[in-house]
């Protein structure tokens, strides 16, 4: 489903080379649930980025459902975001001033939906994610659990096969964490591939994790334990 | 180096266009020589940054010199103002004996980088970036036409006379001159108007049968025999004048700057007609292109020809 072969990601900054990843091979089967720790500056969110095509590495390839998604162009990659991969931020990057409706729909206006698709689609993701009754709110006048559960209803909008969630729990208290681990568990349920970058103690003993991939300076330290 | 305001901003244009189109140059031989789409190199991955980014460079150089081919019309026509015996922009490009050569430069550049620009377009249009390594091999080649070009300019610019004498436009195009132009009045011009009219009826049949090498060959004669029949038979009925054949003047405020829809027309559509031939060799889909250019060389066509018809009618004479 995806993987990673021989990625060398590097940034230059002020003519300084900074590694972000060194040669990380790594794979990830379909319908697995793994998390990536490590403490900041370990490569997590480096990682989610070249899954979700948001960068390219400096060299090696990303696979993704058999396409090299490291070669695409911008057009390309956007496309290939848009039919495979939702992605939910560590501080959502909602629009704070629409609601709830049009913020969720957002990935799907470039593709023109018909409006019939486009209601059902939206109704199955509110319920899902029990956020119907606040359809209409405008979203800065949300708490931060319900921000986040229209960022996970916008991610799921074009029912991607892979969620990449980065520090997800960052801005949530303890109950509201546990919650949205309650829902990646559902999510895992319907068939997803999910990876959460975190560094979260309350992801490390789950049962329900495929593999929890520990990483430190670019580098993967060890896979942990491999449920599935 | 005579220098007013419209000269200095060509100038500083040709200057960046030239900075630029070097650093894109030598990038192009670097992705000529070193590109393999299939490998995840660091070299790969750095051309094809730099690919997108010189493919931005000679887009931007490309849409400006649309606009500039036309500004630098204007600035010749507002020129002969001021040079002694220039009546229009002609009498300016004949003030150096590379004038007219620059001219023709100019127009063959604009076909040269539109071709490249639809090369791009397909290369684009497909993951795998199957023609990257043919366009910018094709830039090497037209790179060496663009300095010329510039370097023309420039000096063309600085040959600029004003105490000279140049020949005016009636006695430029008139059989009379010394030119290759003049030989030409020395054939019927009815022999024009009938190639004019066939070659116009032999487009339409090959847009019918859709046939992209012929369509473009076709419009490449179009595009020649339109301007020599604009010269030799046309022109006359938009001046109301026997004697004046000047293709420049029609570009005037007198005459309603019918000549930039015409030329604009003309060469939309003969690019178009090309460019059939160029998608259709590298992609197989260019029904638009035929459609594009046969739309355009139709309003050439029925723009030049309302000329002699409504002089005719209100004459009662042909002209020639």
């Amino acid at each position: 489903m995806i993987t990673f072969t021989n990625i060398l990601k590097e940034y230059k900054i002020n003519n300084e080379t900074i590694v972000a990843l060194n040669n990380i091979n790594m794979h990830i089967k379909k319908g697995q649930l793994v998390v990536l720790k490590g403490a900041s500056g370990s490569g997590k969110s480096t990682m989610l980025s070249l899954m979700a095509s948001l960068c390219k590495p400096t060299s090696g390839e990303v696979i993704i459902k058999d396409t090299k998604i490291s070669k695409l162009s911008d057009n390309f990659s956007s496309q290939f975001r848009q039919e495979n991969i939702g992605f939910i931020f560590q501080k959502y990057n909602l629009i704070p001033n629409i609601n709830v409706i049009d913020n969720i729909i957002l990935p799907l206006i470039p593709t023109n939906p018909n409006e019939e698709f486009l209601n059902t689609r939206l109704k199955e993701v509110m319920k899902l994610f029990n956020i119907e009754h606040k359809k209409n709110i405008i979203v800065k006048n949300l708490s931060g659990g319900e921000q986040q559960r229209v960022a996970i209803a916008r991610a799921m909008i074009n029912d991607p096969d892979i969620i990449l969630a980065d520090e997800p729990t960052a801005n949530l208290d303890e109950k509201l964490s546990l919650s949205f681990i309650q829902t990646l568990k559902e999510l895992k349920a319907l068939g997803k591939t999910i990876v959460v970058a975190t560094h979260d103690p309350l992801f490390f003993n789950l049962d329900f994790v495929s593999k929890t991939i520990n990483m430190k300076n670019g580098n993967i330290i060890d896979y942990g334990n491999i449920i599935d | 180096m005579f220098l007013n305001p419209q000269i200095l901003s060509i100038t500083i244009l040709d200057i960046i266009f030239l900075l630029f189109g070097v650093i894109v140059f030598f990038i192009s031989i670097k992705i000529y020589l070193k590109w393999d789409f299939n490998s995840s190199t660091s070299l790969q991955y750095t051309l094809e940054k730099q690919s997108f980014l010189s493919a931005v460079i000679i887009k931007y150089i490309f849409y400006l010199k649309l606009p500039l081919f036309l500004f630098f019309i204007f600035t010749l026509d507002s020129l002969s103002n001021i040079i002694v015996g220039a009546m229009c922009a002609a009498g300016v490009i004949d003030a150096t004996s590379y004038g007219m050569s620059l001219f023709i430069l100019k127009i063959a550049n604009i076909y040269l980088f539109g071709i490249w620009l639809l090369i791009h377009s397909i290369d684009i249009k497909y993951p795998n970036l199957e023609f990257t390594k043919l366009k910018f091999g094709y830039f090497i080649l037209i790179f060496g036409l663009f300095i010329l070009e510039i370097i023309l300019e420039l000096m063309l610019f600085n040959s600029i006379d004003v105490s000279k004498m140049v020949s005016c436009c009636g006695t430029l195009y008139s059989s009379s001159a010394t030119s290759v132009i003049s030989s030409i009045f020395s054939i019927n011009s009815h022999i024009f108007v009938y190639a004019f009219y066939f070659i116009y009826l032999l487009n339409i049949i090959l847009y019918k049968i859709k046939n992209a090498y012929a369509f473009a060959f076709s419009n490449i004669l179009f595009l020649i025999i339109s301007i020599v029949s604009l010269i030799i038979f046309f022109s006359p009925y938009i001046y109301e004048l026997p004697t004046h054949h000047c293709p420049f003047c029609i570009l005037q405020k007198d005459y309603y700057f019918i000549g930039y829809i015409l030329y604009i027309a003309l060469f939309i559509g003969t690019f178009y007609g090309i460019a059939t031939a160029v998608s259709s060799y590298l992609d197989k889909q260019n029904k638009s292109y035929f459609k594009i250019s046969i739309i355009f060389i139709s309003i050439y066509t029925i723009i030049i020809s309302l000329y002699p018809i409504m002089y005719y009618i209100n004459n009662g004479v042909w002209l020639n």
